[in-house]
């Protein structure tokens, strides 16, 4: 072995075994550990929070047709192993002896469902309801309000078309149950075999076929992107994102949180390295001064240095894996009774990309100061001069370039989104020099030859001061570490806060739909009575709208039912639901015109925001619809921004009521009704069997559930991403231990007692913690405003409340940190710290 | 025990040892000392005799194995680290080979700690007078970095008189000096000593230096002996260099977190 080697190899061993080098080490174990646990965690969560929405499709992807599909499409399906169901969709009259309802048709093939459950109960007792796939031929199965609505019970028969089926089961839990408050009637199951025994299947008949694929996720969307482009206008393609339902929006905003939250924390591990690595270099300076010193060539210590670091980074980064490895297990563990994660799976990508984040941590982080540390001149034993003083303004300008790469590299590596990655880093940068400035600024302020050493807070505030060069860059480091973790909280509870109001906890759990004319007075009378909450009723009519201006409405929205992403709502094309209000209704805001006066007889109509793009239709612009046998025109005289999440019914068009007054309509309405009207809701539906209810509770209560358990993710990785944190912290304060250490010496030896330096240390550290939180929670409102105005499309917001948990937080944490680091020098004796001192 | 009011300092049966992974070392026999107040002490010695061992107990930044140790009557051997803290914040003034001003401060600062820290009023007038009368008075707001080695002693001499110490001890002063510098600090030490009648305890192995003192000790592999012979100690010096195992204060120190 050639002694450079040797020398590396023994530096590396007493190195070690002195725990110098165990910041370093622990920055890029922590690098790596927090990117394997978080990707590997984010991406299984992601996975599994996909698959568990998904069962709200009961599918990973649905295709909605009005025909049925070609079937090389299925057999492609099949050649990427994806698996398949069929629905088959329709209203339908369903008949018993006595009675007849008009219910929702639906047959499903015997793979349905493929996400979810469909839970069937063989008896009136729910209790005892399992999750089955489809009917046996011959056999129907009905929601609850189904059989009451048909005075029937299990056993007994219903007609649908021409066949007879035997009603063997109770729907307790429909996994795509359809969320609109207009479909009517109770849900009827038969098994896709017997739909064309019924003959209801007849040309002209309005129907939907529906075809559900589900598989693993990269056959998936292979799938997807060979047979979106084929798509033809009377098809439909969808998955749970681009339902934009709210939970839909919830996991959208849940997976860009967890992104940032991860590249915030791989931030925060990369600048402890790169702490720890200046220091590391500063140490070693007087040790390349002796080798040199001693004939060792720039080439010996350079080779030297860079195996000592090498063997540093394989160390690390192995602990890393192993470390990152176990926090994942951890976490899936902690998930297990929330959400359905594999313990198995793709490992391959979190491993590699730990790997390669480590390989920068250690390499680029640290290309400066080692580069500077082989270049240390034997002049500086004499001088006792820092290398970095010799340097030019262009070296030292340059000289932070590869780790603001690196850190790039990183933010890319994790997000795949260049602007955002540079976003991140100009943005940083640019607060960084703010907060060098002012910090400075704070610390040179009243600098006065005086330190009235006598008092423990004068004493501190005077090394504060005394030391600002060096405080204001540890500022800069505690101040965003304390921000980056300010800003996470604040848009965790922001973003959990934004959920939980389109679902507090007496959000409307009923629809009554159909209630007619006469049947006003009565419900409202009901709801008053039981003092239940309402939305109040709305009256429908339904129309076409057919010109916009003297435009038909067939030129302008030919293609309405894009191919794109969104294949979000329908709009037009086919009838509207539409109502009149006197006051805009609630979490409808105008964006452009104004509201009439419950007296304005104008013939008046305020269209929605997002329509109103699509129609290209503006204030003033005349709209015409078709009412039955009637055409109505009238002004659009406002354009509203709707809140499609909140659970009241929202429309697309809403008229003054002079306009529709005259028109024939039946009412709907949103309820809260505790569960003890429930009872007394059903005795008065029974005097009313053509009010359609629906029951929205369980869907709301699994929205909770999922919104819970993407909570319980998110605080997961804030755990991680204030680990990192603190290593920064930690980090920092021993960067300034040697000359701190020296400091205790001496006024140990002239005579400072143990409590004042004690407490002039704890004070240093709260005051210079308590500024950084200030400054950071200063910081923090411009970031969270970017982050909620641009990333996250929420209402950007002051958070006063938690400027205090910023400066409190900072002035604990940084102040705790600080003393536990100077406590074991605190409390050794004069001589001893004189002697490492000398 | 009472001293005789005259008594500065009383060593008496005084050894200090060092356990080490393979066994013990003894740095100090047994040793007697006693020093009247006024008094200027050299203790010379070759490197690694155990006189800086010796100045660490004495001037109560350590504790002996065994054997007492009275200063200004208070008995150092039984004081923790907080209590001997107080006597040399009360009494004692240092200077050290290495200087160890603190880097942050300037010289003016620097002077003023220990008064500060004694709780003297007017600090900085008393700095400003000590820093001219080590003809600094211009020097006053540079830092360590900004002065040479001989300015910086003179600094550190400033500030070890500053809170008026009834005893001072100088560990190797003009060890890190040339020559001429190290006589011209010298000349400025026992000079602002004989002005404020502080008693001088000094270590050395510059023999001119020791001689420059109204007693020496010499310090040979831990055993103390007087003599006034000023040739006598730098015959021993420089005929009979003492080869000695590194003493404590060359100890491996146990790593940082």
């Amino acid at each position: 072995m050639s002694y450079w080697h040797k020398h590396s190899l023994r530096l590396l061993k007493h190195e070690l075994k002195r725990g110098e080098l165990t910041i370093i080490l622990l920055a890029i174990v922590l690098a790596v550990s927090a990117v394997f646990s978080l990707s590997g965690f984010s991406s299984r969560v992601k996975q599994a929070l996909t698959a568990e929405s998904s069962t709200f499709i009961a599918a990973d992807r649905v295709l909605d047709t009005g025909s049925v599909i070609d079937p090389t499409v299925l057999a492609k399906a099949t050649s990427l192993q994806l698996i398949q169901a069929q629905q088959i969709q329709m209203s339908s009259m369903v008949f018993t002896d006595e009675q007849m309802a008009l219910s929702a048709l639906s047959a499903v093939s015997d793979s349905y469902p493929l996400r979810g459950e469909l839970l069937v109960s063989p008896s009136l007792d729910a209790a005892q309801a399992v999750a089955v796939n489809s009917p046996k031929l011959g056999e129907a199965w009905l929601e609850a309000k189904g059989l009451r609505q048909l005075g029937i019970t299990l056993g007994d028969s219903i007609e649908v078309g021409v066949m007879r089926f035997k009603v063997t089961g109770i729907i307790t839990q429909i996994p795509d149950a359809s969320f609109s408050v207009f479909s009517s009637g109770p849900v009827v199951f038969i098994n896709d075999q017997d739909i064309h025994k019924t003959e209801l299947i007849q040309p002209g008949s309005r129907l939907s076929y529906k075809y559900l694929f589900a598989g693993e996720a990269d056959n998936i969307t292979a799938f997807e992107q060979w047979f979106k482009p084929q798509l033809s206008d009377n098809q439909r393609w969808y998955d749970i994102k681009s339902q934009n339902s709210p939970l839909a929006r919830a996991l959208t905003k849940a997976d860009k949180y967890l992104s940032l939250a991860s590249m915030l924390g791989i931030v925060l591990a990369s600048v402890a390295v790169a702490v720890a690595s200046r220091r590391y270099s500063q140490r070693h300076q007087s040790v390349v001064a002796v080798f040199k010193a001693m004939g060792a060539s720039k080439r010996y210590v350079a080779k030297l240095y860079c195996l000592h670091w090498s063997l540093l980074s394989v160390l690390s980064i192995s602990l890393g894996l192993i470390v990152g490895y176990l926090i994942l297990n951890v976490g899936l563990y902690a998930m297990r009774d929330y959400l359905d994660i594999s313990a198995t799976g793709n490992m391959a990508y979190p491993f590699l990309v730990a790997i390669v984040t480590g390989i920068i941590c250690a390499v680029s982080f640290a290309i400066t100061p080692l580069k500077e540390l082989v270049q240390t001149s034997p002049m500086t034993l004499l001088r006792g001069r820092d290398n970095a003083a010799n340097n030019s303004l262009l070296t030292r300008l340059m000289s932070p370039m590869p780790s603001l790469l690196a850190i790039f590299i990183l933010l890319y590596l994790f997000s795949q989104d260049a602007v955002l990655s540079a976003a991140l880093l100009i943005g940083g940068m640019l607060v960084a020099l703010v907060l060098l400035v002012i910090g400075r600024l704070f610390m040179s302020a009243g600098r006065s030859a005086g330190s009235k050493a006598g008092k423990s807070w004068h004493l501190a505030l005077a090394n504060l001061k005394r030391r600002a060069n060096e405080n204001a860059v540890q500022l800069i480091s505690f101040t965003i570490a304390i921000q980056l973790l300010l800003i996470i909280v604040v848009m965790k509870n922001g973003l959990i806060d934004d959920w939980q109001k389109q679902l507090p906890d007496n959000s409307a759990n009923r629809f009554l739909v159909n209630i007619t004319a006469s049947q006003v007075e009565p419900v409202n009378n009901f709801v008053e009575s039981l003092g239940i909450e309402s939305s109040g009723l709305f009256p429908v009519v339904r129309g076409r709208l057919t010109k916009i201006n003297a435009d038909q409405v067939t030129k302008r929205v030919s293609k309405e039912e894009t191919k794109s992403a969104d294949n979000g709502r329908r709009g037009v094309g086919r009838e509207l639901n539409m109502t009149w209000r006197d006051a805009i209704p609630y979490e409808n805001s105008l964006i452009a015109g104004s509201w009439w006066s419950p007296e304005d007889t104008r013939a008046l109509v305020s269209i929605e925001s997002t329509l109103a793009d699509k129609l290209d239709v503006e204030i003033g612009d005349d709209l015409t619809f078709q009412l039955g046998s009637e055409e109505v025109q009238v002004v659009v005289s406002s354009i509203r921004k709707v809140n499609w999440q909140t659970l009241q019914p929202n429309f697309y068009m809403i008229f003054n009521q002079h306009v529709l007054a005259d028109f024939p309509a039946t009412y709907i309405s949103s309820l809260y009704v505790p569960d003890e009207a429930t009872d007394a809701l059903q005795d008065f539906l029974t005097q009313y069997p053509t009010i359609t209810l629906i029951d929205v509770d369980a869907i709301i209560t699994q929205l909770r559930s999922v919104i819970g358990q993407v909570s319980i993710a998110i605080e997961f990785i804030l755990v991680l991403v204030v680990l990192a944190g603190s290593l920064v912290l930690v980090a920092q304060v021993q960067a300034s231990m040697e000359e701190r250490e020296r400091e205790l010496a001496i006024l140990r030896t002239l005579g400072a007692s143990g409590r004042l330096l004690r407490n002039s240390v704890l004070f240093e550290f709260v005051a210079l913690g308590a500024l950084a939180g200030l400054m950071a929670s200063i910081a923090m409102e411009l970031g969270v405003y970017i982050l909620q105005s641009r990333i996250f499309e929420m209402p950007g917001s002051f958070h006063f409340q938690y400027w205090l948990l910023g400066i409190g937080a900072g002035a604990s944490f940084v102040g705790l940190i600080g003393l536990l680091s100077c406590w074991r020098l605190l409390n050794m004796s004069s001589v001893t710290l004189i002697r490492r001192t000398m | 025990m009472k001293l005789n009011s005259d008594v500065i300092l009383k060593v008496s049966a005084l050894t200090k040892s060092v356990k080490t992974d393979a066994k013990t070392l003894d740095i100090l026999h047994p040793m007697d000392l006693t020093v009247t107040a006024g008094d200027s002490l050299a203790i010379v010695g070759a490197s690694g005799s155990g006189k800086s061992t010796l100045l660490s107990i004495i001037a109560g930044l350590d504790l002996p194995s065994s054997g007492e140790v009275f200063l200004k009557n208070k008995p150092l051997h039984q004081f923790n680290e907080e209590q001997r803290s107080a006597v040399r914040a009360q009494h004692v003034g240092f200077i050290f080979q290495q200087f160890l001003l603190i880097n942050s401060l300037t010289a003016l600062e620097n002077i003023m700690l220990p008064a500060e820290l004694a709780g003297m009023d007017n600090p900085e007038q008393l700095a400003r007078e000590l820093l001219a009368k080590v003809d600094l008075a211009d020097r006053a707001e540079h830092f360590p970095s900004q002065l040479s080695g001989g300015e910086q002693q003179r600094v550190a001499i400033a500030r070890a008189f500053i809170s008026k110490p009834d005893i001072l001890f100088a560990d190797e002063p003009t060890g890190n000096l040339d020559t001429k510098t190290g006589s011209h600090i010298a000349d400025l030490l026992f000079e602002i000593n004989k002005q404020q009648g502080t008693t001088l305890i000094l270590v050395t192995h510059d023999p001119k230096l020791a001689a420059r003192c109204q007693r020496q000790v010499i310090m040979e592999s831990g055993q103390l002996s007087e003599t006034n012979v000023v040739p006598v100690i730098a015959e021993t010096l420089v005929t009979k260099p003492v080869v000695t195992e590194s003493s404590a204060i060359k100890q491996p120190l146990s790593g940082s977190l």
